[in-house]
């Protein structure tokens, strides 16, 4: 047999299984409005620790704006998005709503993108400064004190996620500090998490987004994962991302 | 007559020069602080001296490793030292002499770049009560808590199943 055929096998195979396409998030799996049982508050003296990883599973299908609110809730949580001198190509943009179309069935869908918080994150990989950085508990950010303003990172996300600062800033947010010369991205809401709080994104979007513990195989999201499975985006990149999509 | 006029305004000259020296730092604005404590969160000498120190120490602790203690917090110091806008309702912002960093900043010539990050006056949106005592239950760190999720009504589930988004 040519591989061609093994292919095609395989693919008469899969379809026989009928496995259901486009499971949505199951009734039990869904929140009617933000739940900090997800996120436990730590004591402000301990730091934070790896036997717990963030994570993120988003159903596609269950936000009707295609992740607008999402992007709004972010931008008012941090202050980006509205730089006075910046072009609309400089602007920041920690997050963003994408629409994907298949050029031959022109089927579309959008979605939320921001940084996918990976295991292996390449951007950690290329800092020369290690301002680039993973917390123990999983979360990708910049540490702005080290940061340098090369952009190394931001050619080698593959997301797309990380943006740069071009100009002097004024009444930042006292728990986000932003400013020019800085490299900077989505830090899933690390102030918020310390305090036990959800993301910001996510509580705009209770109903389509599940954020928790990866780690422990009793939460939420770690039950949604086990039966509804979750999408990466570019899985072949191998980076064990922390944010997951369902129904892309 | 000459040489004894020249080391005469050669002294005077000295004394001139000197009389700079004399001049006390401007004394810094610890009204606000002052209405929420007695004392700072370290003895005052020694936070004169090494505010610097300590709040570097707390940065990195608070970046790298995650902890968020509020005795040596940036936005803590803010908060406490810092009003949001003058008595005529203008923002006070870190290069202005009346602002509490810069009061004495400018007078040691010291530049600080803290503040083109970070808030350099407490944001009112989102901490209504940064009025809070040092030490008291900070009543603007809460959020939205349920103890545990709402019970879902006959209507919700059939919403739910329904596949329409509430």
């Amino acid at each position: 047999m040519t591989s061609n055929q093994v292919n095609e096998y395989r693919r008469r195979f899969m379809a026989g299984l009928g496995l259901a396409a486009g499971a949505t998030l199951a009734p039990n799996f869904i929140l009617r409005s933000a739940q900090a049982a997800d996120v436990v508050a730590r004591p402000d003296n301990e730091p934070a620790s790896s036997a717990k990883r963030w994570g993120m599973l988003i159903d596609a299908n269950r936000l009707t704006d295609g992740g607008a609110s999402m992007v709004e809730a972010c931008k008012r949580e941090h202050g980006w998005g509205n730089d006075p001198q910046a072009s609309a190509e400089q602007q920041p943009q920690w997050m963003r709503v994408v629409k994907v179309t298949d050029k031959h069935t022109k089927h579309s869908f959008t979605l939320p993108v921001m940084c996918q918080h990976c295991e292996n994150p390449p951007c950690v990989d290329v800092c020369p400064t290690g301002a680039s950085m993973k917390r123990a508990d999983g979360i990708v950010y910049v540490n702005k004190h080290t940061c340098i303003g090369c952009r190394y990172c931001m050619m080698a996300c593959p997301y797309k996620a990380r943006s740069f600062v071009h100009e002097p800033l004024k009444d930042q947010k006292p728990h986000s500090p932003r400013g020019m010369g800085t490299v900077e991205s989505c830090n899933l809401c690390v102030h918020r998490i310390d305090k036990g709080q959800l993301p910001a994104c996510v509580e705009a979007a209770p109903h389509a987004v599940i954020f928790g513990d990866l780690n422990d195989p009793e939460s939420r999201i770690s039950q949604a994962l086990k039966a509804l499975g979750g999408t990466q985006i570019r899985a072949d990149l191998g980076l064990n991302t922390g944010v997951r999509y369902l129904n892309i | 007559m000459f040489s004894t006029l020249k080391s005469i305004l050669g002294v005077v000259a000295c004394a001139w020069i000197l009389v700079g020296c004399e001049a006390a730092p401007p004394p810094t604005n610890l009204a606000p602080a002052k209405e929420k404590a007695a004392q700072c969160v370290e003895p005052t000498e020694d936070i004169r001296k090494n505010h610097m120190a300590y709040l570097m120490q707390h940065r990195d602790a608070t970046v790298i490793e995650g902890i968020r203690t509020k005795q040596h917090s940036l936005v803590e110091c803010i908060n406490c030292h810092v009003t949001p806008t003058r008595a005529d309702g203008s923002a006070v912002h870190y290069e202005d002499k009346d602002h509490f960093c810069a009061s004495c900043h400018t007078y040691a010539g010291v530049k600080i770049d803290c503040f083109q990050c970070h808030a350099d006056r407490p944001d009112l949106a989102s901490q209504t009560n940064y009025q809070h005592k040092l030490g008291s239950a900070e009543s603007y760190h809460f959020s939205t808590k349920l103890s545990a999720s709402p019970a879902l009504s006959a209507q919700d589930m059939q919403a739910i199943t329904s596949g329409v988004v509430q």
